[in-house]
């Protein structure tokens, strides 16, 4: 608990400490004086509020301290000193000159406290005022904010103390700009969130993970999840639609599908990084990972969110034909949001895949087969299984966010009669 | 045009209006036979004779109070102040006198007289030679304040100012006497008083200075571009008073953020009327709270090391251009 200069009436700014009766470190008792002041009017001892310990003495005798300034702080048994009051630091700065007659570009180190300059203000703190405090915002966001009919109330911002600057307005602009999903007639999954395209501004903490991961595992800190689904009524209705419809729709179209509706519920992973922000995609666009004589290539199914199995089927494999003929036209094969690399085929049991950039999250599938399960009955049963490992980005996706993804992806694959909705 | 130093800018200048006008002198202190202590007169007495450059006694008053009676019957002279802070024993002349006989005759008398001299810091002349007087000057009304911060300003407007029918305090920067510049050679060039001049072109931020602080400000404006890819737009004031600030706000309607530099002490300073016009004009624009780069709040050091600490250096404009920028 702290004793501060106490406000004796209201001419009082401020007041002058006289003596300690008790020093740093004594024992005090509830009622105890512990000091005295002295203010333009009265000298009056002020008294401990609380048992402890004198844990700080904040001034001095003969320092004048304003009213509501610290003083001193008791703790009782157990409780933590709070945060010591800040003090102006002085900055070691290196001082040149190097204009007109001063130019001689003299250089030394020495001490200077800038007053000019503003208090400093721990970059990028973001304090978030309690509902119905004020939003503190510049007068150029409040005016783009009037223009484009955005409140401020529910975006965060970037500046000093949360200041709400014209950058953090503009971002939420794009956001509340109707999408050209939103505008569509969503080609599938009734219920599913409609995605936004937005910048999610970097905070302190998201900046810091990483920074620190980066320096830890190169540009782009990998990590590695793995799921094991049960895909016996996916390969079943693959049977059944191939056959109903005499069409050739591959495990991996249904993947293709899946993890783009997944994707829907999950905008962090449909993302991209850059130092200033995370910058959150309004359409799904599926890296297909090809494997061509020259080497790896990924086509791109656009907007595959909205487009059928059988039309994702016919796309992949015209996109994959051209690819192996290199055909492909850079618009076939940039601007994913997501990738899929899939070595079933080969027999791959599971594998990790690296992280296609901008993505921030590739899916490795590994292939699909019978294996012995233990089901909810503890009975042991045949059942097809196939391991999915996704690739995380963790300066964008933190583990359970990843793990997230996947069990969304688990709904669509296990109960694969979403994906034709 | 011509390579030339501000110092030989400003005696191009006075010489020629003397040349094409019989009735402008000089007076001063030293600046005859010991040809000035900044040699800003040199070979002026020379050429024109002790009737029309006039050594006078240390005695400002007189000197300003001279100049005003020789104004009122149509001469036009230029006092030197040895450095602009001697003028102070003359304020009662300049304020009281030249700054109000317009106004007092009715409109029928002007005073066409111009004080000029070194100003500001960063030659070493300690507390009572290296202030900045331009909030001094620039808050009457009666006055112009100028400021030259290139060689070219210095002969352009010290010539409008002659040329005029006002009392002038021309404050050159005592800094920026040795700085070479291109100098247009035609006699009749002249820059006019209150156009503010858009000394480099940006978008990310405007600083806005006169004097040598506008170098200064230029020469981060370039590090900044080359170091970090920020582009500054600086406006270079040339005159407090008329001050011109529409290009100061057409640049933070583009910028929305704003620093000003001024060589000396921050309270009162031209900064705070030109932050506070921003403001008045430009609220809904800016993104940021306009910054103030000033000099350190203390009696201008004389020790070098001292003096270097007391005035505004490149960091310091790094430091208000970052914060106006969140990019701290």
């Amino acid at each position: 608990m702290e004793i501060i200069m106490p406000k004796m009436g209201d001419a009082m700014s401020e007041g002058k400490v006289v003596r300690w009766y008790k020093k740093a470190g004594d024992a005090v008792k509830k009622g105890e004086p512990v000091l005295e002041i002295e203010t333009d009017k009265v000298n009056l001892d002020l008294e401990a509020e609380q048992d402890g310990t004198l844990a700080e003495v904040s001034a001095a005798e003969g320092e004048v301290v304003p009213v509501g300034g610290r003083l001193a702080v008791v703790l009782a048994a157990g409780e933590k000193a709070p945060e010591p009051s800040r003090r102006a630091t002085d900055r070691k700065d290196s001082v040149k000159h190097s204009t007109g007659e001063y130019g001689e570009a003299v250089e030394m180190k020495g001490p200077r406290v800038d007053r000019a300059a503003a208090p400093p203000v721990a970059a990028n703190v973001v304090a978030i005022p309690a509902a119905g405090g004020r939003r503190r915002s510049s007068p150029l966001a409040r005016k783009i904010a009037a223009d484009m009919g955005v409140s401020l109330d529910q975006i965060q911002g970037s500046g000093p103390n949360g200041r709400i600057v014209a950058s953090d307005i503009k971002n939420v602009g794009v956001r509340q700009a109707p999408s050209p999903v939103a505008m569509k007639a969503p080609g599938g999954q009734a219920g599913a969130p409609v995605l936004h395209a937005q910048s999610v501004p970097l905070s302190a903490m998201r900046r810091t993970i990483a920074k620190r991961l980066a320096e830890s595992t190169g540009p782009i800190p990998h990590f590695y999840l793995t799921a094991d689904y049960d895909v016996t009524n996916l390969l079943s209705m693959r049977t059944q639609l191939n056959e109903a419809l005499g069409a050739k729709l591959s495990v991996n179209d249904f993947i293709v599908r899946a993890a783009a509706l997944a994707l829907r519920h999950h905008p962090a992973v449909n993302s991209s990084w850059s130092d200033d922000a995370i910058s959150q995609h309004g359409e799904i666009h599926i890296g297909i990972a090809v494997s061509t004589p020259e080497g790896l290539i990924t086509p791109v199914v656009r907007n595959a969110d909205q487009k059928s199995i059988a039309d994702i089927a016919a796309e992949v494999r015209s996109l994959a034909e051209k690819a192996k003929n290199r055909k492909l036209q850079p618009h076939e094969y940039q601007g994913s949001t997501f990738t899929i690399s899939n070595l079933g085929a080969w027999g791959i049991e599971e594998f990790t895949a690296i992280i296609n950039p901008p993505n921030v999250a590739i899916l490795a599938i590994g292939a699909a087969e019978a294996r012995p399960v233990v089901n909810q009955e503890r009975q042991i049963v045949v059942r097809d299984r196939m391991k999915i490992t996704m690739s995380c980005d963790h300066r964008v996706i933190d583990g359970a966010a990843g793990a997230e993804y996947l069990k969304t992806l688990r709904q669509y694959l296990e109960q694969p009669i979403r994906l034709l909705l | 045009m011509s390579e030339m130093s501000y110092r030989d800018a400003i005696r191009a200048a006075m010489m020629e209006e003397m040349d094409r006008d019989p009735s402008v002198l000089i007076m001063g202190e030293d600046i005859g036979i010991y040809e000035g202590t900044f040699r800003i007169t040199a070979g002026m007495l020379k050429k024109y004779g002790a009737k029309r450059v006039i050594d006078t006694p240390i005695a400002e008053a007189g000197m300003v109070g001279t100049a005003v009676g020789m104004a009122m019957l149509g001469l036009r002279p230029i006092v030197e102040m040895m450095t602009v802070n001697f003028a102070i024993v003359a304020a009662d002349q300049i304020l009281n006198h030249a700054a109000k006989i317009r106004y007092f005759s009715g409109g029928q008398v002007d005073i066409p007289v111009v004080i000029r001299g070194p100003h500001g810091a960063g030659v070493q002349l300690s507390a009572q030679h290296s202030q900045s007087f331009e909030s001094f000057y620039a808050h009457f009304p009666g006055l112009k304040v100028v400021a030259p911060g290139s060689p070219a300003d210095a002969k352009g407007l010290l010539k409008t100012a002659i040329r005029g029918k006002d009392p002038v305090m021309f404050l050159e920067s005592a800094a920026l006497y040795g700085m070479k510049g291109e100098v247009p050679d035609d006699p009749n060039f002249t820059v006019p008083f209150g156009e503010s001049r858009l000394a480099r072109e940006g978008r990310d931020a405007t600083i806005v200075s006169w004097g040598r602080m506008l170098q200064l400000s230029l020469i981060v404006a370039e590090k900044l571009a080359k170091d970090e890819g920020i582009e500054l737009e600086v406006i270079d004031l040339r005159c407090l008073r008329p001050l011109d600030m529409e290009p100061v706000y057409a640049s933070v309607s583009k910028t929305h953020r704003a620093i000003v530099v001024q060589e000396q002490w921050k309270p009162f300073g031209p900064g705070a009327e030109i932050s506070a016009s921003i403001n008045e004009r430009m609220f809904d624009e800016l993104d940021a709270p306009v910054a103030r780069v000033t000099g350190e709040d203390v009696p201008m050091p004389y020790a070098r090391n001292l003096e270097l600490l007391a005035t505004p250096h490149e960091e310091h404009v790094v430091a208000a251009v970052k914060r106006v920028l969140y990019r701290e």
